[in-house]
């Protein structure tokens, strides 16, 4: 059974290989398309069902809800672009060619600098699922995203962490300076640090590898200085040597963290409980939100492979904001006029509510002057409590003013 | 060379073309033809491909003439080719892309020249980490640099080519003109070991101490190799840096020149024939490798992908290993051997 069901995976690969690579284009039967990078067999291979299952579930939601009642149905066009600039600069024109996308679903940093200067001519819009960078915080882009900059989110976390604990809220870094979207993090936590001195200090950051194997001594440097909590916005096995370090130190500092290294991943390499009451921060509702409907039309509505979670949450959420501009593009201009210049022009003339995001986003408005929601942004943080990963709470923390870095 | 029975020269210069027989000139023309004919016969993605490899293969080309000329070995011919593509993606705000691109193999060639210098003292796994220190250095420089010298954290965005008043934006447009530029590096290539430059690096790689008694100024010709590897990595960043059109240091990173070592050690590293078979075989495995990968994610969903990624990544280990088992001179080699056993079919032996 499985070796029919491989050789007709192999078969069906092979087919949709020879029809990418010898047939230009197929008629589509949906009304709409949306493209979405995914990677599947790059070094985000082990997220990647679930991000695309989010995606899928929430289209096949929309399809039977909202598509019904506008007599229309959106196609969701997945690419596997292995988290490499060089695919995506391959892929990206047949892309265009055979998809004829209203928008496209982008993934990471390839996605990001290799389409943000041909979007605009190729005259489709992206929104990303993963958050911004300072490095592309340009005007004028077609490429957004609903979450701000990481610093931005580490800001909004750090903000309340400093109102909870009164007085100067000391921070420690550990980054790594081979990757500048890693380097970008840090910057734009010290631009804050420096705008708000008497409340914030970074005291040191700390340059490691990527994937160290000890960063005992950093931390130990770091431990000296007595931080409030230790920010490590890299790579997962940075947060797991970090925790493996305090441990050994005997220091009980938070680590601080993001999504793509957040607490589910960090959960694979050290025991929770050695990190106990260490945040995870991002713009978005988590996954293990008491309320949330999103996961109930989730699991109502998933196929496949892939589960719920931070990942699938994430991308839930970024198909639910490309859905509801495309409503917004249909009721400016018709169901026979949505083209990737209706969707930018619907992202951009119109607010999205809170709760037409079903609660899964803040109120999210975006201009040209950025390319992620501008006004009063939002996060909210997830905490290791008693082993376990929890909520910080059912609000919203607000994000304090962030100058350009 | 091994050349056709009944082929003779009569005279040096008839002697030095590179093409001596209208077999060899058919060949050669009905593969150019091809690969004028390529795109039009497959889909914008395998264009696509073909575009990176071709912006590849001119790297490699430069690590022949370093490791396989010269017998140095090169551990940061992506940092070189990321230095080349800052310079050009820097230039092309005011100079034109035939400037930018050149000046960005010179300037990938200048830098690569401070750590060719060790070269002269240390060879080896010493040489190895001098120049893992450049690729290691490559990006902490460029993110330490003022921002508004090569775009700091942010990289830098580079500006369409345009030729005549028109843009080269489509696939086939940006695949014509990469092949246009692999096939100046490969006239390069294919000629440097037959100069006098290219027998002095010969003669450094098979024998330094024979080579400094025939003359051969060892030193310079060892600093010369990386000058001259670098320029075409350089140049390959140039090219690189025109098809993304936005350059960051993520692009240029250890494991992509430990894969173009890999590329040149599977092709052959005695002549850039190894450099095209080996940079070929690589990537048509790599795909190959991605499509098996994408079936059996189909097949199997519950694989988990990071089990594909690390497997084919494995499997692809274990195919260079075997190439160099089986075939330690490389593809270049097997291919000579099949060249030569065409030409004397049916006789079974040389």
């Amino acid at each position: 059974m499985k070796l029919q069901r491989l050789v007709s995976g192999i078969a069906s690969s092979l087919s949709a290989a020879a029809l990418l690579t010898f047939a230009p284009a197929s008629a589509m039967a949906a009304d709409y398309v949306m493209s979405a990078s995914a990677d599947f067999t790059g070094p985000f291979a082990d997220v990647a069902p679930s991000t695309v299952s989010g995606i899928r579930a929430v289209a096949a939601w929309w399809n039977d809800t909202k598509g019904k009642e506008l007599g229309t149905n959106v196609d969701i066009k997945v690419h596997d672009m292995r988290y490499d600039a060089s695919v995506v600069a391959s892929t990206w024109p047949s892309i265009l060619a055979t998809d004829k996308p209203i928008m496209h679903l982008g993934f990471g940093t390839p996605d990001l600098i290799t389409l943000m200067k041909r979007l605009p001519g190729d005259k489709v819009p992206m929104l990303m699922s993963t958050a911004m960078v300072g490095l592309v915080w340009k005007p004028n882009g077609w490429h957004f995203s609903f979450r701000p900059t990481y610093s931005h989110e580490f800001v909004g976390l750090l903000n309340h962490l400093q109102e909870k604990k009164g007085g100067k809220l000391t921070i420690g870094a550990i980054s790594t300076q081979t990757a500048a979207g890693f380097v970008d993090q840090v910057k734009g936590v010290q631009k804050f640090a420096e705008t708000n001195p008497d409340r914030f200090t970074v005291l040191d950051v700390q340059w490691v590898d990527a994937s160290p194997v000890s960063v005992v001594n950093e931390v130990r440097t770091l431990v000296r200085q007595q931080p409030d909590v230790i920010l490590v916005g890299g790579t997962t096995a940075q947060v797991v040597a970090t925790g493996k370090a305090l441990r050994e130190l005997g220091a009980n500092i938070p680590i601080i963290m993001s999504t793509h290294n957040g607490l589910t991943e960090v959960a694979k390499g050290i025991d929770l409980k050695e990190i106990e009451g260490s945040y995870s921060a991002f713009a978005f509702a988590p996954d293990n939100q008491e309320a949330l409907p999103v996961r109930d039309l989730y699991t109502k509505y998933h196929t496949g492979a892939g589960n719920w979670g931070i990942a699938a949450a994430q991308s839930s959420y970024q198909a639910l904001l490309a859905l509801r501009v495309l409503e917004q593009a249909i009721a400016k201009g018709g169901k026979d006029a949505v083209t990737g210049q209706a969707m930018y022009d619907a992202m951009l003339g119109a607010d999205y509510s809170e709760a037409s995001l079903m609660g899964s986003l803040p109120d999210i408005k975006f201009d040209t002057t950025a390319p992620f929601p501008v006004g009063k942004l939002k996060v909210k943080a997830q905490v290791v409590r008693d082993g376990k990963i929890a909520t910080l709470g059912n609000d919203w923390l607000p994000v304090p003013d962030l100058p350009k870095w | 060379m091994l050349l056709p029975t009944g082929v003779r020269f009569e005279n040096f210069a008839t002697e030095g073309r590179y093409i001596h027989t209208w077999p060899q000139a058919t060949w050669l023309a009905a593969l150019l033809l091809a690969l004028v004919l390529v795109p039009h016969a497959v889909s914008l993605y395998v264009t696509g491909v073909l575009t990176v490899m071709f912006i590849t293969l001119m790297a490699v080309y430069g690590l022949q003439v370093t490791v396989g000329m010269a017998g140095q070995i090169n551990v940061a011919q992506s940092a070189f080719m990321g230095v080349g593509a800052y310079a050009a993606a820097r230039l092309s705000e005011n100079v034109p892309f035939w400037l930018a691109i050149p000046a960005g193999g010179l300037a990938a060639a200048l830098v690569s020249i401070v750590f060719a210098l060790p070269a002269i003292r240390v060879k080896g796994f010493y040489l190895a980490l001098t120049t893992l220190a450049a690729q290691v250095m490559f990006p902490i420089i460029v993110l330490a640099l003022p921002s508004d010298w090569l775009g700091g954290t942010s990289g830098m965005a580079v500006e369409p080519i345009e030729i005549g008043g028109r843009m080269l934006s489509t696939p086939l447009d940006m695949y014509y003109f990469t092949l246009a530029g692999v096939l100046i590096c490969s006239v390069g290539a294919f000629n440097l070991q037959r100069t006098r430059f290219g027998r002095a690096l010969c003669a450094v790689r098979d024998n330094e101490l024979a080579a400094e008694v025939t003359g051969v100024n060892v030193s310079y010709y060892k600093v010369m190799a990386f000058f001259a590897g670098s320029l075409f990595a350089g140049v390959a960043g140039g090219f690189f840096a025109y098809y993304i059109r936005y350059v960051t240091t993520e692009n240029f990173n250890l494991l992509l020149s430990i894969w173009y070592l890999g590329m040149l050690i599977v092709g052959g590293l005695s002549s850039p024939l190894g450099a095209i078979l080996g940079t070929a075989f690589i990537t048509a495995i790599r795909e190959a490798f991605h499509a098996l990968g994408g079936a059996l994610l189909t097949a199997f969903p519950n694989l988990g992908g990071g089990l594909v990624f690390a497997t084919s990544n494995v499997i692809l280990g274990i195919c260079i290993l075997l190439a160099l088992i089986f075939e330690p001179r490389g593809l270049a080699h097997r291919w000579s051997v099949l060249k030569a056993a065409y030409r004397i079919w049916p006789f079974p032996h040389s």
